[in-house]
């Protein structure tokens, strides 16, 4: 069920990912080596291990041989050693990616259920004073950004409030565990949680309210209606059901970019998933793990992607026949 | 396809809004040397002073006047904002409108691409890019319209496809039009709607990837930007500052997405037809 075409589009992503993060560090003037593992590795450098560098890279070698060097590394599944933390990037990135699938992850189904809820009641009122007020308030919530929140989260919880903890995903050295260490982690999650549930909330409720207006006008609302079916019903099994869609695919594609889309939260509240790491390879000019960061975004993207497609047709029938 | 989008905002009230809103700004940027009462680079000792007749918004951790960084951060935004926007439009129109004339293996080459560029996340790739080389404002603005056009490319060709069936345009054709007469004369003229609304959502990316890569650092020094100012405000948050220092700013910069947000959403119908009447109906 899965088309050709779509395989095309994700070879051609991938190879261009796969390309920009060979040939970036090799174009850059200067000292390759230092180009491609950035400013810790020269302090590190002895001549044994740059000339196994070297030699791993093919470095002395044309262009296209280094590329196939670089190609083999990857199928090995060697993202790279960063030595700013002295670790294999995979290592590090994986010691990271928890935090991040946490606080994605809950403010996805956070945002997606209350967005589609929002958006059936809004949508099943329209015109009215309530789904005016809702959709203003949604709209003009939607042009907050997701680090502005962040920090308004933090300034009035804690810092006024001083209710909350301001950074970082638990308490340092606090020896807590069992449910002491879990309420712990819930602390440290509610602000960053609240601030990316409300960034992103008015997609889910915008894409709901527009389906819910044209599934309304759907012939087989109005012989539902004629049945004598209650409302809620209605809204909620009849409207409500085939408004999901848009919401599905905008989830799974959102799903994909779990590794991106807290980055800026988490350096708010200096949360420590795969965006703070990013934020510190940044500043540090850690090449290693950037480009590492870059492969995983990309091969979320293109899972979560695959994954929209292929449930796509078990969703809606309808999409079965368009093959 | 005779849409006039001007009465499609005037009978909006949130379009409305969202027009005032912009104008606003943009006055706010075009005027901020003559509102600015300082420098916004100069560096006093008078550091994070609180608000007074003197410094409006106070002052920052190295005493420049936050009021008129206010200023000239809008110009920052607003100028990546309409640069980008125009460029990923202009890319949009071109490639659109050149698939779906020329179509065969040049339509189906374009089109994978744009397909395989709108799944990958932008703000990885201008990070990547800016880990190697600190982007100048210029730099900037040509990555994010390089890596914004193709969603507004494929609207673009689907309208350019069905409009190259209509009469006047077959007509034109057996006059002997080539594909660039028929582009500009025929089908450019037709999309108009289509384009400022694909303009108005590039800028409003634009607007907010700005803010966002520079409160991540990535920025052009020589400029004062929204997303730094917060950055920095982000650093003194345990102190009162923040009233007059991140507050106002991240207001400026919501205000100004919110007022595109408004603006887009008016003009909407113009893609998205089955929505018109959704408000009255």
């Amino acid at each position: 069920m899965f088309s050709k075409r779509s395989i095309i589009t994700y070879a051609i992503a991938f190879a261009f990912i796969i390309t920009l993060n060979f040939l970036l560090p090799r174009m850059m003037p200067g000292d390759p080596l230092m180009a491609i593992y950035g400013n810790e590795a020269l302090i590190a450098m002895t001549p044994q291990l740059k000339a196994e560098l070297v030699e791993r890279f093919a470095l002395d070698k044309p262009l296209w041989q280094q590329f196939g060097a670089y190609l083999l590394a990857l199928f090995r599944g060697e993202l790279g050693y960063s030595y700013y933390y002295n670790a294999p990037v995979l290592t590090v990135i994986l010691g990271r990616l928890p935090w991040t699938l946490l606080l994605v992850g809950t403010s996805l189904v956070l945002s997606t259920l209350l967005g589609i809820v929002l958006g059936i009641e809004s949508g099943w009122r329209r015109g009215s004073r309530t789904d005016r007020i809702m959709l203003t308030g949604l709209m003009s919530l939607n042009g907050f950004p997701d680090f502005f929140l962040g920090m308004l989260l933090l300034i009035i919880f804690g810092v006024t409030l001083g209710i909350l903890p301001l950074a970082g995903a638990l308490t340092p050295y606090s020896g807590l565990s069992g449910p002491a260490l879990v309420l712990d982690v819930l602390k440290h999650l509610v602000l960053p949680m609240t601030a990316l549930t409300l960034a992103h909330l008015s997609s889910g409720y915008l894409l709901t309210r527009n389906t819910m207006i044209t599934v309304l006008k759907e012939p087989y609302m109005l012989t539902a209606r004629a049945k004598g079916l209650s409302p809620r019903i209605l809204k909620y099994r009849h409207a409500g059901r085939n408004s999901m869609l848009p919401v599905v695919t905008r989830t799974g594609i959102w799903v994909g970019r779990v590794v991106t889309g807290a980055l800026f939260v988490e350096l708010v509240f200096a949360y420590p998933g795969v965006g703070y790491l990013t934020y510190e390879a940044l500043l540090t000019r850690d090449y290693p793990v950037i480009q590492g960061v870059f492969l995983l975004v990309a091969i979320s993207v293109l899972a979560a992607n695959f994954i929209v497609d292929l449930s796509y047709p078990k969703l809606d029938p309808r999409v079965a026949y368009a093959y | 396809m005779h849409i006039d989008i001007k009465k499609e905002i005037k009978e909006s009230g949130p379009g409305k809004a969202g027009l005032l809103i912009l104008l606003v700004m943009i006055a706010l940027a075009l005027l901020a040397p003559v509102l600015a009462r300082y420098n916004p680079f100069l560096q006093t000792a008078d550091s994070l002073l609180p608000p007074s007749w003197e410094h409006w918004l106070g002052t920052n951790h190295v005493g420049q006047d936050i009021w008129s960084r206010l200023l000239f951060g809008a110009r920052t935004s607003l100028l990546v904002g309409f640069g980008v926007g125009f460029l990923s439009t202009l890319l949009s129109t071109i490639f659109g409108i050149s698939s779906a004339l020329v179509g065969g293996l040049y339509d189906k080459v374009v089109m994978r691409i744009v397909d395989a560029f709108i799944v990958i996340p932008a703000v990885i790739i201008v990070i990547l890019v800016a880990a190697y080389i600190r982007p100048s404002i210029l730099v900037l603005i040509m990555l994010l319209a390089l890596l914004s056009w193709q969603g507004g490319a494929r609207v673009v060709r689907a309208q350019a496809l069905s409009l190259k069936e209509r009469g006047h345009v077959a007509a034109a054709r057996s006059f002997g039009a080539n594909h660039f007469y028929i582009a500009w004369r025929h089908i450019v003229p037709d999309l108009g709607p289509i384009l400022l609304v694909d303009f108005i959502y590039g800028v409003r990316r634009a607007v907010f990837m700005e803010a966002g890569l520079a409160f991540l650092g990535i920025t052009d020094p020589t400029m004062v930007s929204w997303g730094m100012m917060m950055r920095d405000a982000l650093r003194f948050s345990y102190l009162n500052v923040w009233q007059w220092w991140l507050v106002p700013t991240g207001v400026a910069l919501s205000l100004t997405i919110i007022g595109l947000t408004f603006l887009a959403y008016a003009a909407e119908p113009v893609i998205e037809p089955r929505l018109r009447g959704a408000e009255v109906a």
